[in-house]
C-alpha cells in the first residue's frame, strides 16, 4: 500500500493540480451521495415527509426562503440540496454499474476478438461497428420507450447494450498491439498456455486504455441517464434524479424560480467536470508522447 | 479501392437488415398495434377484424417479409396515428435536422479546429489553459442545459433571439425548405446550432489539441522548423495535415453521436426536424415511424461513415491500400 | 498564426453581424392569425380522433350537420333543422347549396356514407361507439333534402353529438387511399386545407366559398408548442398572435407582461380520480373511498399545484350538463375523520395503492398525482406512483386493468347520461358500456337506474333522473372521486386588433376571430 504511495505515478498525480482537483470534486460528491440519507434534510423520496405547503421556496438567502431549505424547493416540495443528494446517488449508481458490467463484457469480447482472432473477431467487431453507429442515446430512448417498466436497472441495461463496444474497441486494439511484444513470444517458448497467456500478460498489459475509456465513460454515461431522464424515459417523476430535477424545473425558469435548475445543473456538471479531469490526467499518463513544453523547445 | 467501397456497401446493407429485423422483432412483442389503430371503442371482433385487414396476423417472418418488400419500393406503410405515410413523414422534417446539424458540425469544425490549434502552438500560456478548461466545461455539460441555459440568457434575458422554430423557410430544389437563405432562417438556427455543437467543438478541440502537440514533436516538423520555414508553412502543410487524421475520424463518427443529440435539441427548441418526430412517436408508440427512422438514420450514418472513410484513405496514404 | 486568428475572427464578425442586424418585427401580413396551442392535432382524419386538440382544429376545415356556438348551444350547421320522432328516429332537414372544397355538393349521400365509414374500426377508430348506434340512412318521401336517422337503440343525445361527427365528401373519401385522405382533408368547411406538417404547423386559406360567408381572415395558422416556456415566449415576443392554454406555472409572468392580454374561462373538463370496487380490496369498502375522499386537500392542489386557476369540483358534469346537481358540495379536507374512518374499515395501519396517471393530457396532471399520493401517505395509504403518456395510459384504461387513476373528462354532447354510460357504468364490452371504466368499477343500483334514464324521452324527466343518478353516484357510492375543473387560460398580443372569445369547449374557429384595422 505504501508502495502506491510512493510510486512515481503518484508523485505526478499529486503534482498535477486539476487532477487532484476532479478527484475532490468527486470524493466530495460521492461522500455526500452516500451519506445522503443521514446528511440530507430530507428524504425526497418519501411522500410523507413532503408538504405541498412547501413548494417553490427559494433559497434561504433570499427573500421568502426558510430553514432548513437551504437551496430552496421545488413545486413539490421537495428541499433542492437532499434530492441533490439523492439525484447524485443515482448519478454515481448509474455510472459505476455501467463502467463494470459494460466493462467486463467489452473487455472479455475485446480480449477474446484480440486474441483469437478469426472468425470470432470478423463477427463481434463487426456488430460492434452495426451498434456503434447508432449512438448510445437514440438505441436508449428506444429501448425505454419500448420497455413499459423505468427503474434504474432498466436504465442501465438500456445504456449497456450498446455502451460496452468501446471497452471492446478499445480492449482489441490493445490485445492486438500487445501480442506483437517480445514478452509474448517468450511465454509461449517456455510453453505457456492460452489462458496464462491471456491472463497474466496480455490483460494486464492491455488494460491502461481502458481505464481512460472507464474513466470517460463514466461521465458519458452520467450524463446519459439525465438525458433520458429529460427526454421523460428515465427515472420516475417522483424519484428525481438531476437530469429530472431540471426537466421538472425547466418550467419555471421563466418565472423567474432558477434554483430549480441552476442547483441540479451544477451538481451534474461538477461530477462530469471532476471525472473529465480525472481522465485528462489518466490519458496523459499513459500516452508517452504528448509534449507539454513549447512549439519550438 | 473500389473493391472496398462494394464490400462497405454490401456491409451496409446487412447491418440495415438488421436493424430492421430488430426493431421490427422488439415491436411484435412489446405492445399489440391492434389497440391503437382500432380505438379504444371497438370489440373483441372488430379488433380481429383490423388485425386481418392490417395484415397482422401472419407469422412474423410473413410480416417482415412483406415488410421489406414495401420498403424496397419506399413504402414504410401508414403512421398509426397521423395516418398519413410515414416516408413523406420522415422526408418532409430531414431538411431541417440535416440543416442543424450541418451547421452545428460547420460551427464546431471552425472554432474547434481553429482554437485546437491556436492552443497547441502555446500551451502552457495562461488564456489557452482557460480555453482548455472551457473545453472539459464544454464536454461535461448535457445539451439540454446549454439549451435551456442559451434560451435563459439570449432569447429570456437579452431577447434578441427568438426562442423557438425555424422561422421563415425558402422551397428550393423541389421540397427542400431551407432556412439558409432568410435573415430570419439564420437568427433561429444560432442557438440550437450552437447547442449542438458546443459537445463536439469541445471535443474537437481537444483533439486537435492533443494531435497537434504530439505531431509538432516529430522529427520532420523538426527538420522543418531547421529548414527556416515559416510558421503558417510548417502548421500548414506539415503539422495541420497529419494532425487532422484522428480528428477527422473522430468528426464523422460522431455524426451518429449528433444526431441522437439532435433529438434533445429539437425538443427544447421546437425545432421541426426529424429527431423531434421520433420523440412524438416513441411517446405515442407508432410503430412504423420508429423503424422507418431507425432505418433512414442507419443509411445516414452508414453513409458518413463511408464518406469518412474514403477522405481518410485519401489523407493517409498508408492505409490505403488495406 | 495570423491565418487562423483572421478565420476565427471572421467568423465571430460574421455571427455578430448576424445577430445584430435583426429586431424583431415580425412584419405580420394582418390578413393571417397565429394560433399557438399546446397539443399538436394528431391526424387529419376527421373520424381519427375525439380529443378536443383535434376537434377544435379539424372544425376549421370540416363540418357536422350541428354547430355548437360560443356557448355552447347547439344550432344549424350542415342541417337547418332537426327533431326527435320517436324513440329511434331523428329527421333532419339537410341544407342546400353547400359545396365541399374540391366543388362536389353536399348531399344526403355524403351523411349516409359518413355514418357508415364509421363503422369501419380501421381507419375511424374514435367514433366506433358512435357508428355503432346508427342503423340506417334514408331520405323521406323521396325528398333528397330530408334525412330520417335511425338508431339501434334509444340514444337521448343523438343530436347532442352531432357537432362533433364531421361530414366527409363520399366521392373523393372512396376513391383515394387512407394516407392520401390523411394528407389533404377535403371538408365543407371555412377554411381550406394548405399545409400540415406534423408537430409544426397546420396552414389553412379561407374558403371564399363558404355558405356561411367567407371568413374574413384569410389566412390561418395553428402552431402547435408542446414545450411551456416556449409556449409563453411566443405569444410574449408576438411570435404568435393567440396562444391557448398558458401554462399555469408562468401564469404570473404572463400576467405582469404588459404586450398580451389574458383570458380565463371556467374550463368543461373536470379532473377527478376512479377507483376500482372490486370484492377483496380496501377500495369496495365505502368508508375507505370516504376515507380517501377525506385525505385529499383539493384546495391545496389548486393553490399549489394547479396556482389557483382551477375550481373545487363535487360531480363530473360541469353546469351546463343535463345532469348535474348544484346542491352538491366537495367535502372539507378532514385527514383526522380519513384515519378514524380507515380504522373503522380494518385498515389503521393503511394499506398500499398504485396510482396511474397520464403526464401529458391535461394541465398539471403527473404533478397532481404526485400531490394526492404526498397526501395520502399522510393518512397511511401508501401510494405507488405510475405516471406515463397518454398513448401508454388510455389503452391501459381500456383494458380495465388500473386499480385506482386520474383523469379527465369533458363531454362534448353535455350529457351526463352518456358520460356515466363511458366512465362509470359496468364494462359491458357488447353493449359499448364502460368503455372509460379503467377500474372495473361496478355498482348494479347505478346502472339499472342509467338504464332507465335511457328509455325516457321527456327531456325534463331525464334530466331529473340523471341528477338522481348523479347525486346517488357522488354522496351515497362515492363511485369517482372529483377534484377540480381546470381553467381554460388565453393570451392574446395587443395591439394587432384582435377580436377574440373563447369557446367552451376549447375549440379555436378561426371564422369567430376578427381583426379590427
Amino acid at each position: 500500500m505504501i508502495k502506491v504511495f510512493k510510486s512515481k505515478r503518484f508523485y505526478h498525480y499529486i503534482k498535477d493540480v486539476s487532477a487532484v482537483t476532479g478527484s475532490l470534486i468527486l470524493i466530495i460528491m460521492l461522500i455526500g451521495a452516500i451519506f445522503a440519507p443521514i446528511i440530507a434534510p430530507q428524504n425526497p423520496y418519501d411522500m410523507e415527509g413532503l408538504y405541498l405547503e412547501d413548494s417553490l421556496k427559494p433559497p434561504i438567502w433570499m427573500e421568502g426562503g426558510e430553514a432548513p431549505f437551504i437551496l430552496g424547493t421545488d413545486d413539490q416540495g421537495r428541499d433542492i440540496l437532499s434530492t441533490i443528494l439523492y439525484g447524485c446517488r443515482t448519478s454515481f449508481t448509474v455510472g459505476f454499474s455501467v463502467i463494470i458490467i459494460a466493462g467486463i463484457i467489452g473487455v472479455t469480447v475485446g480480449l477474446l476478438a484480440g486474441f483469437y482472432r478469426g472468425l470470432l473477431e470478423a463477427v463481434t467487431m463487426r456488430l460492434a461497428d452495426a451498434i456503434f453507429s447508432f449512438s448510445t442515446t437514440l438505441i436508449a430512448m428506444l429501448f425505454l420507450g419500448i420497455s413499459k417498466n423505468h427503474g434504474i436497472g432498466t436504465i442501465i441495461l438500456a445504456i449497456i447494450i450498446t455502451d460496452w463496444v468501446r471497452y471492446a474497441r478499445t480492449m482489441r486494439g490493445s490485445v492486438l498491439s500487445v501480442k506483437e511484444e517480445d514478452y509474448i513470444s517468450a511465454a509461449r517458448a517456455i510453453g505457456a498456455n492460452d489462458l496464462r497467456i491471456m491472463f497474466k500478460h496480455i490483460l494486464s498489459n492491455a488494460i491502461p486504455p481502458i481505464l481512460v475509456v472507464a474513466a470517460v465513460d463514466f461521465g458519458a454515461a452520467v450524463m446519459l441517464e439525465a438525458t433520458l431522464s429529460f427526454l421523460g424515459v428515465g427515472v420516475p417523476i417522483n424519484k428525481p434524479s438531476l437530469g429530472m430535477m431540471i426537466s421538472i424545473g425547466k418550467n419555471y425558469i421563466y418565472a423567474g424560480k432558477w434554483w430549480l435548475v441552476v442547483f441540479p445543473g451544477a451538481a451534474l456538471v461538477l461530477i462530469v467536470f471532476g471525472i473529465n479531469l480525472l481522465a485528462d490526467w489518466l490519458r496523459e499518463e499513459i500516452n508517452p508522447k504528448i509534449m507539454k513544453g513549447k512549439v519550438g523547445e | 479501392m473500389y473493391k472496398c467501397i462494394v464490400r462497405r456497401l454490401i456491409q451496409g446493407v446487412i447491418v440495415l437488415l438488421v436493424v430492421s429485423f430488430v426493431c421490427f422483432a422488439i415491436f411484435q412483442f412489446f405492445g399489440d398495434p391492434v389497440l391503437t389503430l382500432a380505438g379504444r371503442y371497438a370489440t373483441q371482433a372488430q379488433q380481429e377484424e383490423v388485425r386481418s385487414k392490417m395484415g397482422l396476423d401472419k407469422p412474423f417472418y410473413i410480416q417482415y417479409f412483406v415488410f421489406l418488400k414495401n420498403a424496397l419500393h419506399g413504402d414504410f406503410g401508414l403512421s398509426y396515428v397521423a395516418q398519413t405515410p410515414v416516408l413523406g413523414l420522415i422526408l418532409e422534417r430531414l431538411p431541417a435536422s440535416i440543416e442543424l446539424a450541418i451547421s452545428a458540425m460547420v460551427i464546431a469544425l471552425t472554432l474547434g479546429i481553429g482554437l485546437g490549434v491556436l492552443v497547441s502552438l502555446n500551451p502552457r500560456k495562461f488564456v489557452n489553459r482557460i480555453i482548455m478548461a472551457g473545453s472539459l466545461l464544454g464536454i461535461s455539460l448535457p445539451t439540454f442545459l446549454i439549451g435551456i441555459l442559451l434560451i435563459m440568457i439570449f432569447s429570456v434575458k437579452l431577447g434578441f433571439l427568438p426562442t423557438f422554430g425555424r422561422g421563415e423557410v425558402i422551397k428550393i430544389a423541389g421540397n427542400w425548405r431551407t432556412g439558409f437563405f432568410t435573415i430570419g432562417g439564420l437568427r433561429h438556427l444560432i442557438l440550437p446550432a450552437f447547442t449542438l455543437g458546443l459537445y463536439q467543438l469541445a471535443v474537437l478541440l481537444r483533439l486537435t489539441r492533443g494531435g497537434m502537440l504530439e505531431v509538432l514533436r516529430e522529427d520532420y516538423i523538426r527538420t522543418a522548423w531547421a529548414k527556416g520555414l515559416t510558421v503558417k508553412m510548417v502548421i500548414f502543410k506539415h503539422a495541420l495535415r497529419n494532425a487532422l487524421i484522428p480528428v477527422i475520424t473522430m468528426a464523422g463518427l460522431q455524426f451518429g453521436e449528433l444526431i441522437a443529440f439532435s433529438i434533445v435539441t429539437e425538443s427544447i427548441f421546437q425545432w421541426p426536424g426529424a429527431g423531434n418526430l421520433l420523440l412524438t412517436a416513441v411517446y405515442e408508440t407508432d410503430h412504423p415511424v420508429i423503424v422507418a427512422y431507425v432505418m433512414i438514420t442507419s443509411i445516414l450514418i452508414l453513409f458518413v461513415n463511408l464518406v469518412v472513410d474514403i477522405l481518410y484513405a485519401y489523407i493517409n496514404p498508408k492505409i490505403r491500400y488495406e | 498564426m495570423r491565418k487562423t486568428t483572421l478565420m476565427i475572427v471572421t467568423m465571430f464578425l460574421v455571427l455578430g453581424l448576424i445577430m445584430t442586424t435583426l429586431i424583431s418585427g415580425i412584419a405580420a401580413d394582418k390578413d393571417s392569425i397565429n394560433v399557438a396551442v399546446g397539443s399538436p392535432p394528431q391526424t387529419m382524419n376527421p373520424h381519427g380522433s375525439d380529443s378536443d386538440a383535434n376537434l377544435g382544429v379539424m372544425a376549421n376545415i370540416f363540418e357536422g350537420l350541428l354547430y355548437r356556438d360560443v356557448e355552447g348551444k347547439l344550432i344549424p350547421g350542415l342541417a337547418t333543422s332537426w327533431e326527435r320522432l320517436d324513440e329511434l328516429t331523428w329527421r333532419l332537414t339537410l341544407r342546400q347549396g353547400v359545396k365541399f372544397h374540391n366543388g362536389n355538393d353536399f348531399t344526403w349521400e355524403d351523411v349516409q356514407y359518413t355514418f357508415n365509414r364509421l363503422k369501419e374500426p380501421y381507419p375511424v377508430s374514435e367514433f366506433l361507439a358512435f357508428g355503432g348506434v346508427i342503423d340506417s340512412v334514408e331520405i323521406v318521401n323521396g325528398d333528397p333534402w330530408t334525412i330520417d336517422v335511425k338508431t339501434k337503440t334509444s340514444v337521448p343525445y343523438f343530436a347532442d353529438n352531432l357537432h362533433q361527427v364531421f361530414i366527409m365528401d363520399k366521392e373523393s373519401t372512396e376513391s383515394r387511399s387512407t394516407g392520401e385522405i390523411g394528407q389533404n382533408p377535403i371538408g365543407t368547411g371555412p377554411y381550406k386545407f394548405v399545409e400540415w406538417i406534423k408537430g409544426s404547423y397546420l396552414k389553412l386559406t379561407a374558403n371564399e366559398n363558404y355558405w356561411g360567408g367567407a371568413p374574413s381572415i384569410k389566412n390561418a395558422e395553428i402552431t402547435p408548442i408542446t414545450e411551456p416556456s416556449t409556449r409563453l415566449a411566443a405569444i410574449s415576443t408576438g411570435q404568435v398572435d393567440i396562444l391557448q392554454d398558458v401554462p399555469v406555472e408562468l401564469y404570473e409572468t404572463a400576467a405582469s407582461n404588459t404586450n398580451i392580454e389574458l383570458t380565463t374561462i371556467p374550463a368543461r373538463r373536470a379532473i377527478y380520480l376512479g377507483l376500482g370496487n372490486e370484492p377483496g380490496f380496501p377500495t369496495s369498502d365505502i368508508r375507505v373511498r370516504k376515507a380517501i375522499y377525506l385525505a385529499i386537500n383539493e384546495d391545496e392542489i389548486i393553490e399549489k399545484v394547479m396556482f389557483g386557476h382551477a375550481f373545487p369540483a363535487a360531480q363530473i358534469p360541469d353546469p351546463p350538463t343535463v345532469g348535474y346537481d348544484a346542491s352538491l358540495k366537495h367535502p372539507a379536507y378532514d385527514p383526522e375523520r380519513a384515519k378514524l374512518l380507515l380504522a373503522e374499515a380494518g385498515y389503521p395501519d393503511g394499506f398500499k395503492i398504485t396510482l396511474t396517471g397520464p403526464n401529458d393530457r391535461y394541465v398539471r396532471d403527473a404533478q397532481i398525482c404526485e400531490a394526492v399520493a404526498k397526501q395520502l401517505s399522510k393518512v397511511g395509504i401508501e401510494v405507488e406512483l405510475d405516471t406515463k403518456p397518454k398513448a401508454i395510459f388510455f389503452p391501459e384504461v381500456d383494458e380495465h386493468i388500473l386499480d385506482f387513476y386520474l383523469i379527465g373528462w369533458f363531454d362534448g354532447t353535455y350529457d351526463f347520461g352518456r358520460s356515466f354510460t363511458k366512465l362509470v357504468h359496468s364494462v359491458d364490452v357488447d353493449k359499448g358500456y364502460g368503455g372509460l371504466n379503467g377500474a372495473n368499477y361496478s355498482d348494479a343500483t347505478l346502472d339499472a337506474l342509467l338504464e332507465e334514464s335511457e328509455v325516457i324521452v321527456d327531456p325534463e324527466v331525464r334530466a331529473d333522473k340523471l341528477r338522481l343518478l348523479n347525486r346517488i353516484a357522488m354522496e351515497e357510492k362515492i363511485a369517482v372521486i372529483p377534484l377540480h375543473y381546470q381553467e381554460d387560460s388565453y393570451a392574446v398580443y395587443k395591439g394587432r386588433g384582435i377580436e377574440f372569445t373563447p369557446r367552451a369547449d376549447t375549440w379555436i374557429l378561426f371564422r369567430e376571430i376578427s381583426l379590427k384595422k
